[in-house]
């Protein structure tokens, strides 16, 4: 990425990898752990926060000097909540049986914290070619760890990854049994909570 | 009666808005280190979530479903798409008004709940109860139930967590798993406990 | 800081900016939403009656269209079960217990199985679907359902394939022809229990949503029993 320059470079892959969003800045886990029982819910979610984070920290960078301190943090939010609305009614338009699964929880996105807290910590401050980014990275690194919750959660849950079947039958009739614990909620905490783990200790980051 | 007994019951244990649906979660990790804020905190979604699921049912029947404005002439009117952006709207403005209301008075509570108020308005239990109540299309009654039942839940959740949290100062957490780590595990065995509420049939 | 009236101006553009941008969208695409609606429950008819698309393949909106208008021959009924000449369309199959749409499926002269739409309170929200009966007026030729609000990998288990093909081949009817509906029993059905021919397995973790289903599904067939009676009366 030649083109850019380094710290453009930095807001986009900090997020990526120390930085991520969900493992250490603990935000906007809320509105999506319960699409990530399945992977092609949780990758059309993640697709839905890219496009909304990234296009709202466009938008608000645009305005940032326009914006009236007073009502700052409402601007903010009818911008991503109109975001919200469009992407909800495209993909009830042009995906309809993935809109039908992800029900209520697209119009969570609006109240995801990683979307108001990167606009307000980042797009208020920055130039739009740095916020787009910001958003872009802090999404993928946001939608990296739902797919990855979700790998296992299919895998151990349903046997299955991406709708196809993975573990063979040969397992079934030996014995094997899915593990219905992943499909429930507490599987995806258990999970998330590892993976966290993972992460601080590749990262070498400590929390009191 | 019954009925709506048993909703309240399956809306505060077998589908804890925080355990089973994960809303709440930012607010949750964050509050829940210390026990007495907790309280506060849960104290104050119980009491906005019973004001904000009948404010935004009324509104969701009355304006924005399709048909709703067929009492000003106007039948053929959808505006269900703007459900998420007015229901955002009336939270916040419910929030800021309880605010005022509670400052103007009871001092003391305000003074308790007052730091805690501005934190609800993008906590997602709120707006995700609104959306819940849309799509199950509940009755005004079982609405105002429903969110009740649901703060409580969330209530019990944060507290349980935060009395946990206190023990666990005492043991000896591996050190990369101290803090979100543990939390998210220890949030994993509270909603296990919680799933053998599920039997219940009232 | 700036003035009020700069405050006011800006979120008023903003306001009106957002808004005719949602309406916009919202308007380009109803259209769309609309028939991906019609086509679902279209889709969702053809399936309980056992039409199934090529292996690995997805039904276009063409082929869903041209199968229905082609099968299915949609027709309402009134509560005696009589035929009349209302639209299905209009029908709220809800709330109108007056009416009953029912779609039948031909080839030619001869009918192939009816389906008619269920809907009822499962564990936390309403679930909506349809209900085949094979021509006899006392088998099951299958359900679908489009529409609920259960949880997921729990009750949500109701829309999955493995779930409706429990109730293929079982009869809702007793050896006397009494309506009796189909029971979702906790767990498997013993294969030694006499009744096995009027139940069907359970989903583990969602009893409450089997015991809904069961409830609505004798509710809908109970409104239905004078056509099914005189069905099996012919036959």
């Amino acid at each position: 990425m030649a083109f850019l320059d380094k710290k453009s470079k930095q807001a986009f892959t900090d997020p990526l990898s120390v930085n991520n969003p969900i493992t250490l800045q603990v935000l906007g886990i809320c509105s999506a752990l319960a699409v990530t029982v399945k992977m092609d819910t949780a990758v059309v979610m993640s697709l839905a926060v890219i496009a909304v984070l990234s296009i709202s920290n466009t938008l608000i960078a645009l305005l940032r000097n326009l914006i009236p301190g007073k009502v700052r943090i409402i601007v903010q939010l009818s911008i991503i909540a109109s975001l919200v609305i469009i992407t909800d009614q495209v993909l009830k338009a042009y995906m309809y049986d993935i809109s039908k699964q992800l029900s209520v929880f697209v119009g969570l996105i609006i109240t995801n914290c990683i979307v108001m807290g990167r606009a307000e910590a980042f797009a208020m401050q920055n130039t739009p070619g740095k916020s787009f980014l910001d958003g872009l990275g802090n999404g993928l690194g946001y939608g990296g760890i739902l797919i990855v919750v979700s790998f296992f959660r299919e895998l151990f849950g349903s046997g299955t990854l991406y709708g196809y079947q993975v573990i063979p039958d040969s397992f079934y009739e030996a014995g094997y049994e899915n593990m219905g614990l992943m499909v429930l909620s507490p599987g995806a905490f258990v999970i998330l909570g590892l993976i966290v783990w993972v992460h601080r200790i590749s990262a070498d980051i400590e929390e009191e | 009666m019954e009925h709506y007994i048993s909703l309240a019951t399956k809306a505060m244990f077998v589908e804890n808005i925080l355990l089973a649906y994960f809303l709440g979660m930012c607010s949750f990790l964050a509050i829940s280190k210390r026990i007495d804020t907790s309280i506060g905190l849960g104290f104050a979604v119980v009491f906005v979530l019973t004001i904000t699921a009948p404010a935004n049912w009324a509104i969701h029947h009355y304006l924005l479903q399709e048909g709703a404005l067929a009492w000003a002439g106007f039948p053929e009117v959808d505006l269900s798409f703007l459900n998420f952006i007015i229901f955002i709207a009336v939270i916040a403005a419910m929030v800021q008004l309880v605010e005022m209301i509670l400052d103007r008075f009871s001092p003391t509570l305000y003074h308790n709940l007052g730091i805690f108020l501005p934190l609800i308005a993008v906590n997602c239990a709120i707006l995700g109860g609104s959306l819940f109540l849309v799509e199950r299309e509940y009755t005004l009654l079982e609405s105002t139930i429903f969110g009740f039942g649901s703060g409580m839940g969330w209530f019990l959740a944060i507290v349980s967590m935060a009395s946990i949290r206190h023990r666990l100062r005492y043991s000896n957490v591996p050190r990369k798993l101290r803090g979100l780590g543990i939390t998210m595990l220890l949030t994993g065995l509270l909603s296990m406990a919680f799933m053998a509420f599920s039997g219940i049939d009232l | 800081m700036r003035s009020n009236t700069y405050t006011i101006v800006f979120t008023s553009i903003v306001t009106i900016v957002l808004g005719f941008l949602l309406a916009v969208a919202a308007d380009a695409l109803k259209e769309r939403q609309e028939l991906n609606v019609a086509n679902d429950m279209k889709k969702n008819i053809l399936l309980s009656l056992g039409f199934k698309p090529a292996a690995d393949k997805i039904w276009s909106s063409e082929e869903i269209h041209s199968l229905f208008d082609k099968n299915i021959n949609a027709i309402v009924l009134d509560a005696k079960g009589n035929k009349t000449d209302k639209d299905p369309k209009k029908i709220d199959t809800v709330k109108d217990i007056e009416n009953l749409p029912i779609y039948i499926k031909k080839s030619g002269n001869k009918i192939g199985g009816y389906a008619i739409p269920i809907a009822g309170k499962g564990l936390w929200s309403t679930l909506y679907g349809y209900f085949a009966v094979e021509p006899d007026g006392r088998t099951v030729k299958g359900i679908t359902f489009y529409k609920h609000g259960e949880t997921p990998g729990l009750g949500a288990e109701v829309d999955k394939l493995w779930f409706q093909k429990n109730f293929i081949g079982k009869k809702f009817v007793d050896e006397s022809d009494q309506l009796v509906g189909v029971k979702v029993v906790k767990g498997k059905v013993l294969s030694d229990d006499p009744k096995a021919i009027h139940k069907v397995d359970g989903i583990s973790g969602a009893t409450m949503t089997g015991k809904g289903l069961e409830v609505f599904l004798l509710d809908d067939l109970l409104k239905y029993e004078p056509f099914f009676k005189a069905i099996r009366g012919n036959s």
